[in-house]
């Protein structure tokens, strides 16, 4: 008897002297719902309840979760380069940015029928009122290396002189582009490698004094 | 012996009558989008090929015959597309330097228009040239005027003279004893061969690269083991 008495007080004082469980605080107001923040207090009924959240901002959410990928490709600078610039219209041929070192020239160039291997080499010409060439939006031009484009416009009537390796080259007159992302792979085949003259017919006849 | 009277005097009104032309050709610069990035980076200053070409005027003037003139060909488009990237109109800069030398540049746009500028025949209006310069941009095969210029790192064909070009320019344009240089890169490793054999009169050029980045006239880059040939 002696020992009730004291368990059933403090079962009785327990009501009084304990604060109420903690329910789970809604720190941002669901969607439709504006937080009233003058009422200051978080022990309010409508702040204890647990947040209703509807299925639709659940799926938003589950939608917008950003694969590594993604965030790979968003965090290179070539995510800067216009999806599309210039005049898209018309015959289009498929480019892979390539640079090569000590080697003038914008990439290779193929239809798009045509496989990598009869690519073409070439130095891109433009007029910045009409369309400059895609590396031109980033802050340097090794940073769209082996992205791929949609490139509209014609070649030349003219070559290009390359004179780290004494070759000609041929000139694309580009009019606009479509940005395609970054290419599965590198293109690893060497850029043509030909002397650039002819046989000097002079040598054995002498000076040309007409 | 009224017929030696006759030729002396006939030679003495002839050589008086027969003026030369020094020729000094100033390319154009690259443009600083395309070299910017580059270890190697060409022309931060866009009046390399003018200065070096007016600070040899003055040396020029000295040498020069009565009747003797000296004509200066400035490669045009190079000065309007580095004018547009630098926002600065370049041909007032070009004419106003030339007239402190008392010349007046003649522009041409490209290589046809050149080798006309080039072609004599030796009356009063198209006197034959006795010396010819070239201040640009060059490697052993070429000059190119439009270096890095409308293609990154390189130049394009009509904006280019190269060994196989030379025969367009006629060796009877130049006096005898004329003599050419050019101030460009490698030109002594095969341009200067290839002039001499097609065009018939000897060109100095530099084995190795030319340095125009102290201002006035170039010279040959420093430990490259770089001369100058014939």
């Amino acid at each position: 008897m002696g020992l009730l008495i004291p368990i059933l007080l403090l079962l009785v004082s327990a009501d009084f002297c304990f604060a109420p469980p903690l329910q789970p605080r809604q720190t941002t107001p669901a969607s439709g719902a504006p937080s009233d923040s003058s009422s200051g207090s978080s022990f309010d009924s409508a702040s204890t309840t647990k947040p209703v959240v509807s299925p639709d901002a659940t799926e938003d959410e589950e939608i917008r979760q950003p694969v590594p990928e993604k965030v790979l490709r968003a965090t290179l600078p070539a995510a800067h380069t216009p999806a599309r610039h210039g005049d898209t219209s018309g015959p289009y041929w498929i480019g892979q940015r390539t640079m090569v070192e000590d080697y003038c020239g914008w990439g290779w160039l193929r239809t798009e029928k045509a496989g990598w291997s009869q690519a073409r080499w070439v130095v891109i010409q433009y007029d910045p009122e009409i369309c400059p060439v895609p590396h031109a939006f980033l802050p340097r031009p090794q940073d769209d290396m082996d992205y791929q484009y949609k490139l509209y416009g014609e070649f030349a009537p003219y070559r290009a002189y390359e004179p780290q390796a004494d070759v000609w080259v041929d000139v694309f007159l580009i009019k606009g582009f479509v940005s395609l992302g970054p290419a599965k792979n590198p293109i690893l085949r060497e850029p043509p490698a030909h002397g650039s003259s002819k046989p000097n017919r002079f040598a054995e006849r002498g000076a040309n004094l007409r | 012996m009224r017929i030696p009277a006759f030729f002396w005097f006939f030679t003495t009104i002839t050589a008086s009558v027969m003026a030369n032309d020094i020729v000094l050709i100033s390319g154009g610069p690259a443009l600083r989008s395309h070299e910017r990035f580059k270890t190697a980076s060409h022309d931060k200053y866009w009046g390399n090929f003018i200065d070096s070409a007016l600070a040899r005027v003055g040396e020029l003037q000295k040498g020069l015959g009565p009747g003797d003139r000296l004509t200066w060909l400035v490669f045009r488009p190079g000065y309007v597309t580095r004018g547009e990237e630098d926002k600065q109109d370049y041909f007032k800069l070009i004419e106003e330097r030339g007239q402190k030398h008392g010349l007046v540049p003649i522009y041409f746009d490209n290589k046809e228009q050149l080798f006309t500028l080039l072609r004599r025949d030796g009356s009063p209006e198209r006197p034959k040239i006795s010396r010819l310069e070239y201040y640009g941009h060059s490697n052993k095969k070429c000059w190119m005027f439009d270096y890095s210029n409308r293609v990154d790192g390189g130049a394009i064909e009509p904006l280019v003279v190269h060994v196989d070009d030379l025969e367009k320019i006629s060796g009877s344009s130049f006096t005898p004893n004329a003599t050419c240089v050019s101030y460009g890169c490698h030109s002594g490793e095969e341009f200067s061969q290839r002039w001499r054999m097609v065009v018939g009169r000897p060109m100095v050029g530099a084995i190795g690269k030319t340095d125009y980045s102290d201002g006035g006239m170039p010279k040959l880059s420093e430990g490259k083991g770089g001369s100058w040939a014939y």
